[in-house]
């Protein structure tokens, strides 16, 4: 044989493995290790501590600002244990780090189960990676709680996955909420629509055409992972799109930005709330150029995106200031951030669910107090959460804003609705009104 | 049709750097005939050095010369500590010797640079050129890679083609003990291809680096490409190195285009095996033969 052709041929065998090793990934990090289990009836539960877990990118393309949202959650529970617990007991959080890596996430949250034993996961973030351990949290009957995610499947079927609840607005509402808003006030807008090739952008584009669907001009879509959007960006300009809808994480947004700088693209955009943190957008834009795009939180003005929870940008809000007291009291390094904001909001939720559940925790009985109090807790989230035997998605709705140095400028009330053809409606529950109790700490009554 | 000029453009831009990190891998296979794996995560270490200066404060090119410095001290200094104790034995032991170097600079590097995404600045404008009205995909840093890499191949071109030293590198890979009996300095001339192939690797790092976002993987797709590329061209020509850089860039740009993002890496990997099977000494090879 050749010896050449045979160097070659045991080159490309290598390389191979170089593509399996760099699918694997390097190994995850551990946080501290809880120890489980202690003489209680239930799984993670004892007279004194909660176990519970979660996995999240802390490194990777996911990581900007989805990293920070563990912190957040860890500082408020931290706050919570400061003052007692819930019903005496504190909560122990285990963070795992699965990279935004599906095949990661699964090991790690096998661990949690069934080697930490915690009695549930808490706002395990992501579309894909959730999608790989959501049956198995089911079939352990673990309670699988406020998925850090907008897609459908946290809720939308509960008698599939009973044990699964979702937390935030589902893309398919921010898209019906936005496609109802462009065919009202922009009804000549040639809309394109750039969507993370995943559950993400299909939710969202399922919303979207319902009131869109003669006006779209061009759909991109792009692979998480490959950074290179031009080839997409320019298809969307070959359409002439005025409009983009961008379904994208907070890289890809700043990917899609700079592309159409490029290419000289200058459309009107709408980005979703999980890709438009003008901080952490702006930040990633900032020294590309040095100093051509403006690095500050203006990078984004004038873009159209929606809030369903106060952030940073309104200071003077009773939320934001118990989120300032908890992180200065309780936080690690670095600043409060709206990824930290979103983390202890769904922090607040669980406490409020432990509250709910009353002093004999069990897993079942946490099911069935979010199920019948869910819908009335009240807290950060400007409009109020599904949750019913029905359903075990969250919050309902949200309200457009354009971005003005980082600040949201409202563009519509708070609108809420709910998947498939439910009516959008001005909120008239008053969530958006409310302000946290004195302690910062919820205070709800056990069901019975 | 503005589609297709900017699609072909950014796949141009694209190509040259695939090219770049071809004309690495090239380098080093004439110089020491083994595939350096490694390639990809020392561009990425060198890269980040560049970006800790410039965060610094510093100039965008001192970054850049700094870069390009390191890259030659790495490639000098990986040589003489890993791949030194292993040569003369079977070829294999050193490309696994640069895959776990792979792994161990991958680790170091979200230890000392930290895990997560960030901007790397660009030294010319990013937007778009203007002709008449319309803006095309091609930017003043594209240019500048453009015109980088081919000086670059030039250089390489000149460099074994031309020079006394390089031909007294082709021959310390080929046969080193014939090479010694002529009195070549061979393991010098060793190290000085690690290290004049670790500087274009840099170099490669850089291009893609600039105006776009970095972490410790983000050379890692590049490996694949650029190991596509040079065995495209031949793994043992500097020329046939860019060529196979700009097909692949111009095709994996079309399919991104016009067919789906997500089967960009799948169309690299079927342009591979077509021409491992089709034509295994690639597109450029000089010598079809070579016995010993």
């Amino acid at each position: 044989m050749n010896p050449r052709r045979r160097r070659l041929a045991g080159a490309a065998s290598i390389l191979t493995s170089l593509m399996l090793v760099a699918a694997c990934g390097a190994g995850g990090r551990d946080d501290d290790d809880s120890d489980g289990g202690g003489g209680a009836a239930e799984v993670g539960v004892t007279d004194d501590s909660i176990a519970i877990g979660g996995t999240f990118p802390l490194t990777g393309v996911a990581a900007p600002g989805y990293s920070e949202i563990p912190t957040g959650a860890k500082a408020y529970f931290d706050f919570v244990n400061a003052a007692g617990g819930v019903n005496g007991r504190t909560i122990d959080f285990t963070v795992k780090d699965d990279g935004y890596d599906p095949t990661k996430t699964s090991s790690l949250t096998n661990e949690l189960v069934l080697k930490d034993k915690v009695f549930a996961t808490v706002g395990s973030l992501g579309t894909p990676t959730h999608s790989a351990v959501v049956d198995f949290l089911n079939d352990e009957k673990v309670p699988d709680l406020f998925v850090s995610s907008g897609s459908l499947g946290w809720g939308d079927d509960p008698e599939a996955r009973p044990m699964t609840f979702g937390w935030q607005p589902d893309y398919e509402i921010e898209g019906k909420i936005i496609g109802q808003y462009v065919a009202k006030n922009m009804p000549d807008a040639k809309v394109g629509l750039f969507l993370q090739d995943d559950d993400f952008g299909e939710d969202a584009e399922k919303g979207v055409r319902q009131f869109l669907d003669d006006q779209i001009v061009g759909t991109q879509r792009y692979t998480s992972g490959n950074t290179d959007v031009g080839p997409q960006v320019a298809a969307l300009q070959a359409s002439k799109a005025d409009l983009v809808l961008a379904f994208t994480t907070p890289s890809y947004t700043a990917l899609a930005q700079l592309t159409s700088l490029k290419l000289g693209f200058k459309p009107d955009w709408y980005v979703s709330n999980v890709g438009s943190d003008p901080a952490l957008v702006g930040g990633l834009l900032e020294k590309f150029s040095e100093g051509k795009v403006p690095g500050d939180a203006s990078a984004l003005n004038g873009v159209m995106t929606s809030e369903y929870i106060p952030g940073i940008d309104a200071p003077d809000n009773a939320w934001v200031q118990l989120w300032q007291k908890v992180w200065d009291a309780n936080g690690g390094q670095g600043e409060l951030t709206n990824y930290r904001i979103y983390g202890m909001s769904w922090a607040y939720t669980f406490v409020q669910a432990l509250q709910a559940a009353g002093k004999d925790l069990t897993r079942e009985g946490l099911v069935e107090a979010l199920e019948e109090a869910g819908s009335s807790l009240e807290g950060p989230n400007l409009a109020p959460y599904r949750y019913s035997e029905d359903s075990h998605l969250g919050i309902s709705g949200m309200e457009l804003v354009t971005l003005e140095n980082g600040k949201g400028k409202p563009l519509t009330k708070v609108l809420t609705t709910d998947i498939g053809d439910a009516e959008i409606a001005e909120d008239d529950s008053g969530q958006s009104e409310d302000a946290p109790p004195e302690s910062g700490i919820p205070d709800v009554d056990a069901v019975d | 049709m503005q589609q297709l000029v900017n699609t072909l453009l950014g796949g141009l831009t694209l190509g040259m750097v695939y090219a770049a990190f071809a004309l690495a891998l090239v380098l080093i296979w004439r110089s020491t005939r083994i595939v350096n794996f490694a390639q990809a995560p020392m561009a990425m270490v060198t890269t980040f050095v560049a970006l800790r200066i410039i965060e610094g404060g510093h100039s965008y090119w001192l970054g850049f010369a700094a870069a390009l410095v390191a890259g030659l001290v790495l490639g000098a200094v990986v040589e003489r500590v890993l791949i030194r104790p292993v040569e003369g034995k079977a070829e294999i032991n050193a490309v696994i010797l640069t895959l776990g170097l792979f792994i161990v600079l991958h680790a170091l590097a979200a230890v000392v640079f930290g895990n997560r995404y960030r901007s790397f600045p660009a030294a010319f404008g990013i937007r778009g050129i203007e002709v008449g009205d319309t803006t095309i995909a091609l930017t003043g840093f594209g240019i500048f890679t453009i015109v980088a890499v081919l000086v670059v191949m030039g250089l390489l071109v000149l460099l074994f083609r031309f020079t006394d030293l390089g031909l007294r590198m082709r021959a310390a890979a080929f046969n080193q003990e014939v090479a010694r009996l002529l009195g070549v300095r061979v393991g010098r001339m060793l190290t000085l291809g690690w290290a004049l192939a670790s500087l274009v690797g840099s170099l490669a790092g850089l291009l893609i680096a600039g105006g776009s976002l970095v972490h410790p993987g983000y050379m890692d797709a590049v490996v694949v490409y650029g190991f596509v590329a040079a065995v495209l061209g031949g793994l043992d020509s500097p020329a046939g190195a860019v060529v196979g850089g700009l097909l692949l860039g111009l095709s994996l740009s079309l399919v991104s285009g016009y067919v789906g993002s997500q089967l960009v890496a799948l169309a690299a990997l079927a342009i591979l095996m077509a021409v491992l099977l089709l034509r295994p000494q690639g597109l450029f090879s000089q010598a079809r033969e070579r016995r010993v």
